[in-house]
């Protein structure tokens, strides 16, 4: 008895040892993932998680990094930045992860970066907007590989400046996502057109089911434009709610992301057109032979066209890759130092990371939605491309958000 | 705002109503006759809402998909609804509210996994149907989308049917008595196993339908049940634990002063609805109207 239990211990610990060697292996470059992978905001995340492996496949195809792997294991955080972080922490301590990155939630994204900057762990950001993540609460150790809110309020700014309307009407979600896009774009449009004023506010609670009566009362007010700050599923809510009560006749708006894909897929043909938006990625737009390809390579892995965040998660398991290469060994500062200023060729043509505050330079797309008979969803017209140099807060500016 | 705007936005309130009395009627039912205080209520909408979008596309999208949509969807649910009761609700009767909100606050975080796993993370979008597109123009030129007029008919027709289920039908009066005291009721012969079912299924059966209503104005996405059913329980509680009149009271104050509200002070329109509650239960500790509890 005494000996067959001896005998289990042995065999589970031998097991054990088996078990654990691959997590210590030296030869594998681990990424850690924090994202939500509970709740409406799978739509994004599962694209940046399905655009992250597309990305790390073809670079394990090719040899790897540095004679390594690169591996990744991800973490549900359930859109909370406590459980976030604890994963953070566990990613860090238990699964040695050379590299963290991850979350669509700003708050799990503040979190977890402070917690790298303390750990001197490189952090990168996958679709996390707030504006803080490189301004108020930037560091050495984080990477923000999408816009953020002022990003995006500045290139809306950009566009509409130059636009006629005058009376402008604000509404949008009560959280901090939507008070934040619409600040931007309400502070950098007054800025750049001081003829504009605004009319009225409307601010509706996160997942508001029905936008009519909110409509309709803005209706009444007769704007000449509406600032739309909603995000995630409240992005289709509203369109859905435009196109029924006729709104996108009468009124312009503009939506951030409105164009994107992740908007404007689930409606099917039946989305509204006329409405103005702005986004970072198109699949169909530009036309060139390395859009394409990506395009047709996630196509077939996935069987569905890649979305923005698919675009941001492809692109940073490549700079993960090369940011060690060219550092030429696994050291977190080599590392750093590597991918500050670095470019590579993305779909869309070549892609920094700023050195002074670690943004990635991304182009903006201002366009406008309409019908296209190639596919049964709409998709953006009117495409006009907003350079980085014309919408990004210049180095100075994020850095004196720094204290 | 003149007479006009706020006839308008009274209407556009109303349709909104509708949805929150079909939903909470369901929930007060089962409070009322089952006494368990049904987390789950919003999965089940939820579901209902997913359901319309799998059948709606089946049958084709149009017209023919909506009015299968309607049917099938809240069948679904009531075959769902039923293996539950059977399953597990029927044993736990007897057990301490605490307890049974747990196990439907589990119930409803297995319905929310179990959602994602069979239609995925993508938001779904439910067209309006057909010959529900485009609006009307209504006090004043406004414009009122014509789908609204459809639910502001759905409403009265659904409440007429639950006056005559829980008022006219045998079922409804056995419910009634067994809500009042199960024992008694279960002392005449009466099998009050099977009217607890029932009238389980059927509450059910209205969340479903709430889903499936709902659909074509919204985004059909994983967490659409965690605002909802907390309106509902706000709406049964102001109205009165168990009464369904007092759901439509509770819905229709919910409605209006939500878009009454958003008339007056567009910023903050969403404080009202729950300012009213707040309101409602300073005089009223128990709500509105006689609560069965």
């Amino acid at each position: 008895m005494k000996r067959s239990i001896l005998f289990v211990a042995f065999v589970v610990f031998v097991m054990g040892l088996a078990w654990s060697q691959p997590g210590h292996a030296a030869d594998t470059i681990k990424v850690g993932i924090v994202d939500t992978y509970t709740g409406p905001a799978t739509s994004f995340t599962q694209d940046t998680l399905d655009g992250f492996k597309l990305a790390v496949d073809k670079i394990n195809a090719k040899g790897g990094v540095l004679g390594k792997k690169l591996e990744y294991t991800t973490r549900d955080e359930k859109f909370k930045p406590d459980i976030g972080l604890a994963m953070a922490k566990e990613l860090v301590m238990k699964e040695k992860v050379d590299v963290l990155a991850g979350t669509i939630n700003s708050g799990t994204a503040l979190a977890v970066s402070d917690f790298a900057k303390k750990e001197k762990m490189p952090f990168f950001v996958f679709y996390s907007k707030s504006e803080k993540i490189i301004g108020e609460k930037g560091h050495k150790y984080v990477f923000n590989m999408n816009e953020n809110t002022e990003m995006a309020g500045r290139a809306a700014a950009f566009a509409l400046a130059k636009k006629p309307y005058v009376k402008y009407w604000i509404a949008g979600d009560d959280y901090e996502y939507g008070h934040a896009i619409a600040e931007a774009v309400w502070k950098n449009l007054q800025k750049q057109n001081p003829k504009v004023q605004k009319i009225g506010e409307s601010w509706w609670k996160l997942g508001e089911a029905d936008f009519t009566p909110y409509i309709t009362q803005i209706m009444a007010a007769k704007p000449d434009f509406i600032i739309v700050a909603t995000g995630g599923s409240g992005m289709v809510n509203f369109q859905k709610a435009a196109k029924a009560t006729g709104l996108v006749q009468k009124i312009p708006f503009y939506q951030h992301t409105a164009n994107e894909l992740g908007t404007l897929l689930p409606q099917g043909k039946d989305a509204p057109e006329g409405v103005w938006g702005t986004s970072n990625y198109f699949f169909y737009y530009p036309e060139t032979p390395a859009n394409k390809a990506f395009a047709d390579d996630f196509k077939k892995a996935y069987n569905r066209y890649p979305k923005a965040s698919a675009f941001v998660g492809y692109m940073t398991a490549q700079f993960i890759a090369e940011g060690y290469k060219k550092a030429g060994k696994v050291n977190t500062e080599a590392f750093i130092k590597a991918l500050e200023g670095m470019s590579l060729d993305s779909p869309v043509g070549p892609l920094a990371i700023r050195a002074c505050d670690h943004q990635l330079e991304l182009p903006t797309y201002w366009g406008i939605t309409k019908k296209d008979p190639k596919y049964d969803f709409l998709i953006s017209g009117d495409i006009q491309v907003i350079a980085p140099k014309d919408y990004m807060p210049t180095c100075q500016e994020v850095l004196s958000l720094r204290k | 705002m003149d007479a006009i705007g706020i006839l308008n936005q009274a209407f556009v309130g109303l349709s909104r109503t509708v949805i929150l009395f079909i939903v909470s009627s369901g929930l007060s039912l089962i409070l009322g006759v089952l006494r368990i205080p049904n987390v789950a209520h919003g999965s089940l909408y939820m579901i209902g809402a997913f359901m319309a979008f799998t059948l709606s596309k089946l049958f084709g999208g149009g017209n023919l998909g909506f009015w299968m949509a309607l049917i099938g969807a809240p069948c679904a649910v009531a075959l769902i609804s039923l293996a539950a009761e059977r399953g597990i609700f029927q044993h736990l009767y007897e057990r301490e509210h605490l307890m049974l909100i747990l196990l439907t606050f589990a119930f409803s975080l297995v319905f929310g996994d179990l959602v994602k796993i069979i239609w995925g993370g993508e938001y779904k979008s439910v067209p309006v149907p057909y010959m529900f597109q485009g609006f009307v123009p209504l006090f004043g030129g406004l414009p009122f989308p014509l789908y609204n007029i459809f639910l502001l008919a759905c409403g009265p027709i659904i409440a007429i049917l639950l006056w005559l289920l829980v008022n006219k039908t045998k079922i409804g009066k056995i419910a009634r008595a067994a809500a009042v005291d199960m024992e008694m009721v279960g002392a005449v012969g009466i099998n009050v196993s099977w009217v607890f079912a029932s009238v389980f299924v059927i509450g059910c059966s209205l969340a479903g339908l709430g889903g499936v209503l709902v659909a074509p104005t919204v985004s059909v996405t994983l967490g659409m049940d965690h605002t909802l059913i907390m309106e509902a329980f706000l709406i049964v509680i102001m109205g009165g634990l168990g009464n369904i009149w007092g759901a439509l009271l509770g819905a229709l104050i919910f409605g209006l002063t939500q878009s009454m509200g958003i008339l007056v002070w567009p910023q903050f329109g969403i404080i009202f609805p729950y300012l009213a509650v707040v309101v409602v239960l300073l005089f009223r500790p128990t709500g509105l109207l006689k609560s069965t509890w």
